[in-house]
């Protein structure tokens, strides 16, 4: 088991508890991450599974597609290391990552 | 074909006892131990949530089987159902954004996904907000209404025929067309619809091409003239223009009509519930998205298998043709504690009313601002609403919910 904690707006820690493979989207949703609205179900289509990386984290996973980059042009407020958690498939290297939840996805 | 072995079952939605209502049908075959086969369509049904979900979300599950039956089947197939000649509904309304995959839909998507966006949306509170004060300006002092014909009805056309850059006086024609063209996909369509529909996408069609016209020689703020920007671009063909502007406005159209209408039902039909969102306006975030899951609008959607799959524990060949229904599935018990219940504050509310995967729904901000308008103005303004008549009559069929008619009383504040 993989954990990687959410840090969410209102300053709720929840820790997730994920296998390698599972997409960071799934294990927020799958602990209950309210801010994680995740609407079209992990298709990078609706652009509400916005999260942010830690620097060092970002920079060690494979870049977004042009796919997602161009839906992270549109939610609310991106960063310099957003990304759709979709899209993000869970590493055994990432445990003990945070992730930053936004205020809001819509 | 996998052999069918199922129960007998009952299973006609075309009927008076559907329309009123599908939930135990959608229970029941969510009973049986396997996806339901329905002969009539050569669709096997889904509706556990775990299913209409995997289907949805599977890259080789497709809307449209042309790439993989060839343009002869797919001739045979459009004639069988009678959807062939008729040039114009078949050039810009049987093809589109929403039916297209791959390279053409990814495409079309980013083109229409920017103007869809929350940030994009929420421009349009006050154009929605005067709007509805107009309307119910009008008939505040009426003490019964229908509400679906005289005030729903009017709304969803405006605010996208505003978006699109129609002008205001032109709207009406908008919804007319709209209707008309939509037509040819009810169940019980005739020749006498397949000739309306047909007329109505030409005269949509020549309305367009006279307004891009404007836009050519001076853009304005709107989305008719970002599109134009898009085709020259590069980005969409000139039809596919014509239809991407045809599909915008009607796919939010009936829809949202719809779930306003069984929205408002809902309410008056558990007055608790709206005893409780007239005292607290905070959960009209959540009661909007119990709308939508209680009376899913859009309520069958399909795929074809593109590949040999399993589904629901079942085995089927590629080819085969699956019903989503998004109906039955946001009714799920597994997904949805006390399902049958409408409760305004449910959360977490993850149901599927406006798809999901590729497809889901562009409009869906819009639907949920033009709704969040509607109830928070109607909550300000009246007193009392009540439901004038026992049991208002719905739409008969698979793939539409919503009343026909919703009588109300209402008194002003």
């Amino acid at each position: 088991m993989i954990t990687v904690t959410f840090l969410e707006a209102s300053g709720n820690r929840i820790e997730a508890h994920a296998n390698a493979g599972d997409t960071l989207m799934q294990a927020a949703v799958g602990a209950g991450v309210e801010g994680i609205a995740a609407e079209c179900g992990g298709a990078g289509a609706c652009g509400t599974c916005h999260c942010v990386l830690p620097q060092d984290w970002f920079d060690r996973m494979p870049a977004p597609n042009s796919d997602e980059t161009d839906m992270l042009d549109f939610v609310i407020d991106p960063q310099p290391t957003s990304r759709l958690s979709c899209q993000v498939s869970i590493g055994e290297n990432m445990d003990g990552m945070e992730v930053q939840v936004p205020d809001t996805q819509i | 074909m996998p052999q069918i072995s199922q129960p007998a079952m009952e299973f006609d939605p075309h009927g008076s006892a559907f329309a009123a209502d599908p939930y135990p049908s959608y229970a029941a075959m969510r009973a049986l131990q396997t996806p339901f086969y329905y002969e009539e369509i050569d669709t096997w049904m889904l509706t556990r949530m775990s299913d209409v979900e995997a289907v949805a979300l599977n890259k080789t599950m497709l809307r449209n089987n042309e790439a993989f039956i060839g343009e002869k089947e797919r001739q045979r197939q459009k004639r069988a159902i009678n959807f062939h000649d008729m040039p114009y509904h078949e050039r810009f309304v049987q093809v589109n954004l929403l039916e297209s995959e791959g390279e053409t839909h990814s495409r079309l998507r980013k083109v229409v996904f920017r103007e869809f966006t929350p940030a994009m949306i929420s421009k349009q509170r006050d154009a929605i907000q005067s709007f509805v004060d107009r309307l119910l300006n009008e008939l505040s002092d009426q003490d019964e209404v229908d509400f679906v014909g005289e005030f729903a009805a009017h709304v969803p056309g405006h605010i996208i025929g505003r978006m699109l850059g129609v002008p205001d006086e032109d709207c009406p024609l908008l919804r007319h067309w709209s209707e008309e063209v939509v037509r040819y996909f009810d169940p019980g369509r005739g020749d006498a619809d397949k000739q309306r529909a047909e007329q109505a996408t030409k005269e949509f069609y020549e309305y367009l091409l006279a307004l891009l016209d404007t836009r050519e020689k001076a853009p304005q703020d709107d989305l008719l003239s970002r599109l134009v920007s898009h085709r020259d671009e590069g980005r969409l063909s000139q039809d596919e223009l014509i239809s991407t502007a045809m599909l915008i406005l009607m796919a939010g159209h009936g829809s949202t009509i719809d779930v306003l209408g069984s929205g408002m039902h809902a309410l008056l039909k558990f007055p608790d519930q709206h005893d409780r969102l007239r005292a607290d306006g905070s959960l009209m975030k959540t009661a909007v998205q119990e709308m939508f899951r209680f009376e899913s609008p859009l309520p069958f959607f399909h795929r074809f298998a593109t590949e040999d799959c399993e589904v629901g524990g079942m085995r089927f060949p590629a080819g085969t043709r699956f019903g989503l229904l998004y109906g039955a599935a946001n009714r799920d018990p597994d997904r949805f504690e006390q399902p049958d219940t409408f409760d305004v504050a449910r959360a977490p509310n993850r149901h599927m009313a406006f798809g999901g995967g590729g497809h889901f729904c562009l409009g869906n901000h819009l639907a949920r601002l033009d709704m969040d308008v509607i109830f928070s103005t109607l909550n300000a303004r009246f007193a009392t609403i009540e439901l004038a008549e026992a049991a208002p009559e719905y739409k008969r069929g698979l793939s539409v919910r919503g009343p026909e008619a919703l009588r109300v009383h209402w008194q002003r504040r």
